[in-house]
């Protein structure tokens, strides 16, 4: 009886110890949230997972906010969530992370053994970063966006396919203005959509959409957007679509007829799949420059939410897409990315046999580093994604000439007051 | 000693209707009071932070019907689109409905193949709302398969922007919400005009009525009761319309906000800020108005034919 009595008690010693340990343990489950499967795709290739973890990508696209309320959902719930219900990484664009860094929803990624930011880009820092220096993610890409030009229709237009010599040709509003109408002369159209120049316009605002009283404002910036999109439209020199509608994209099959489009490097990939076409496209034809104005767009950031049961996989998920230069150099060269790693990158600029084929074998990585210093970040709110995006889609209404240009502002306003009503509109 | 009554099996029957009215008061009745309540808050999302719950009284309702500086009351302007968008719809869904229950019921007719018919008219209400809407969306964008086939056979120089302009959108809105429902309606009305006594119009012929005369004077008046419960459930199918104009216009009622709908309006409010007071004042006024309707319709329709 006694040692019955003794195996039971030590049987019980040893499962308890077994759950203790067992609660010393990582979750199994890893809960990834985005709004599309591009960073998906790299890290399936590019991250080993350890053994026995399961990866769950929760993927809601962000059309009208869809992505962030799914998200925030989960976010708000994430205490009373089971240990593999948690979200345990999302992923955040430059348009919002703000909303998210600024919560205390996302922890300091320094506790997950991130901190070694040297070979980062100082504002893909600065995004993730709280105004105490706090940094709580980071991003694998770094996205100065560049004016993305036929080299064909530039031959015609301007005489040269150089990159050099045509940016010589649109350093400034006025070159770009002139060259447009030099473009329509020839047939052409100088942009495919009529917020083709937003971002080269409102990433150097001087001011945020909204001031410290909560009042909607309009930097200079957005002001001249608007005037001159008004001027391209009257004279035809832009198509009225949408910068993410069909109708613009098939202007980039050999058969479209316009000229420049504006976008990072995760702009080839993910919006010219229609110039990559083996049959109807023409890769090959195009090529990069700094453009007008410098300018950044989009980038994806990988913050940690507070309360994941898997922070060690987290922070190694972390360094890996910003350290490991295994990694990063795929990146670049397998994917058509510009790595966040400035060591990475400078190897591919100073190479003189790198070159793009689909950019007719320019160095791309070059170009794009000699941009990097001029971005900024800087003026950016919690709604920036929703105020940009219902802009651009009021406007749109009077710029296709349905409506005049007083009530296409009454509805982004009314707009505003529905979507964010701490926001005071004029 | 109490004298004894006779066996009650009323009890039985209120066992049975127990259920409907179990799950009536928990997943209908209790969040219409609990939006009628939040109505009088000030209670949304801002980022990640909440405000409120903050009583504000009838502040919610008073917003909602504030004149814009031009002077339009938004809440009544989506309230006129939902009704042109319901009409347009609705009023060739009930005629043709009434046409083809008629066909379809006629002993002299006696069409072949009705299964196959009614189980095609039946159809497009199978297909889910949104992929129906997204459907017509595709078919009729700018660069979509009706522009090009227009532009191909001559009868269009440039593509024409369907979903940008007023009427073409409250068309394909209304087209699609009548393809959607008149097989509905057309086995609604066919099931009333079978429970009318055969013999009525048996009686009608042998009196020298002709069609016409039986169809106004035997039929329309003995389905008044079908067709009044008919219009009323479709109206406030109607006024609640959302899903094909949400999605056909990508939730931002284009043209100038003229395919809004009051819940596209209030979705809107619920969206982004969840903002449950405003969207609840929304649904109070919605509430009202559906109420008012309906008892408007029934009195009006069904008035000539009670005696």
């Amino acid at each position: 009886m006694k040692k019955l009595f003794a195996l039971v008690l030590a049987a019980m010693m040893a499962l308890s110890m077994l759950s203790f340990a067992a609660a010393e343990e990582e979750g199994k489950v890893l809960n990834i949230y985005a709004w599309n499967e591009e960073f998906k795709g790299f890290f399936e290739k590019y991250y080993a997972v350890p053994e026995g973890i399961t990866v769950n990508w929760i993927i809601t696209p962000s059309d009208n906010g869809g992505y962030q309320q799914k998200l925030d959902e989960a976010l708000l719930n994430q205490e009373a969530a089971s240990a593999d219900e948690k979200v345990d990484m999302f992923l955040a664009e430059a348009d919002y992370i703000q909303k998210y860094v600024d919560a205390d929803a996302t922890q300091d990624i320094a506790a997950l053994g991130v901190t070694d930011f040297s070979n980062a880009y100082e504002y893909t820092v600065k995004a993730a970063s709280t105004a105490d220096g706090v940094v709580k993610g980071v991003s694998f890409q770094c996205c100065p966006s560049a004016l993305i030009y036929r080299r064909s229709i530039a031959k015609d237009v301007l005489g040269t396919d150089d990159p050099a010599e045509v940016q010589a040709a649109l350093n400034s509003w006025e070159k770009f203005e002139a060259v447009a109408a030099d473009a329509k002369a020839k047939g052409y159209y100088m942009t495919a959509s009529f917020a083709e120049t937003y971002r080269v316009f409102s990433n150097n605002c001087t001011s945020a959409w909204v001031d410290a009283e909560g009042n909607l404002q309009f930097d200079p910036q957005i002001e001249a957007w608007i005037a001159q999109t008004e001027k391209f439209i009257d004279n035809g020199y832009t198509l009225t679509a949408g910068i993410w509608d069909d109708e613009k994209n098939v202007q980039m099959f050999a058969d479209g007829k316009t000229m420049c489009f504006f976008g990072p490097a995760w702009y080839f990939n993910f919006c010219m799949g229609n110039a990559q076409d083996p049959e109807k496209g023409c890769s090959g034809d195009w090529a990069i420059t700094e453009g007008p104005a410098a300018h950044f767009w989009g980038g994806t950031w990988l913050l940690a939410p507070a309360g994941t049961d898997n922070p060690t996989i987290v922070g190694d998920i972390m360094n890996t897409f910003i350290n490991n230069e295994e990694v990063c150099t795929k990146l670049v060269s397998a994917e058509a990315q510009f790595s966040n790693n400035k060591a990475v990158n400078a190897k591919f600029a100073e190479n003189p046999d790198y070159g793009s084929a689909f950019l007719g074998g320019q160095n791309d990585v070059a170009v794009f580093s000699a941009m990097t210093d001029n971005i900024k970040w800087e003026n950016h709110t919690i709604y920036d994604q929703l105020l940009n995006e219902g802009l651009q889609n009021n406007l749109q209404e009077y710029f296709k000439k349905n409506v005049d240009k007083d009530t296409a502002m009454s509805n982004f306003y009314k707009f505003v007051n529905e979507t964010y009503p701490a926001i005071v509109t004029p | 000693m109490k004298k004894r009554r006779g066996v009650s099996y009323s009890k039985w029957g209120y066992i049975f209707i127990l259920p409907f009215f179990i799950s009536y008061i928990l997943f209908s009745l209790i969040p219409q009071i609990t939006t009628f309540y939040n109505a009088f808050f000030e209670n949304y999302r801002n980022g990640l932070s909440q405000v409120g719950p903050n009583y504000v009284g009838f502040g919610n309702f008073i917003k909602l019907f504030t004149p814009a500086k031009n002077g339009s009351i938004d809440i009544l302007r989506y309230f006129g689109n939902t009704m042109i968008l319901w009409l347009l719809g609705a009023v060739p869904q009930v005629l043709v409905a009434l046409l083809l229950a008629v066909f379809f019921t006629s002993f002299r007719l006696n069409l072949k193949g009705q299964q196959f018919f009614k189980t095609v008219i039946y159809m497009p209400n199978l297909i889910m709302a949104s992929a129906f809407s997204m459907l017509f969306f595709t078919l009729f964008s700018p660069v979509g398969p009706v522009n090009q086939l227009l532009m191909s056979s001559g009868m269009l120089e440039k593509s024409f922007d369907f979903l940008g302009m007023m009427i073409p959108v409250r068309l394909l809105i209304s087209l699609m919400n009548f393809l959607m429902w008149f097989g509905n309606t057309t086995i609604l009305l066919m099931a009333g005009i079978q429970g009318i006594d055969q013999s009525m119009f048996e009686a009608a012929q042998i009196d020298g009525a002709n069609s016409l005369q039986t169809f106004f004077r035997v039929t329309l008046p003995l389905l008044a009761p079908i067709l009044v419960y008919t219009i009323i459930t479709a109206m406030i199918g109607g006024l609640q319309m959302f899903d094909v104009p949400q999605v056909l216009t990508n939730g931002k009622g284009t043209p100038d906000r003229t395919s809004m709908t009051i819940v596209m309006y209030l979705n809107n409010y619920l969206q982004t800020s969840k903002n449950y007071g405003m969207a609840g004042a929304i649904s109070v006024v919605l509430f009202i108005i559906s109420a008012i309707l309906s008892l408007v319709v029934y009195h009006t329709l069904s008035k000539p034919y009670k005696k």
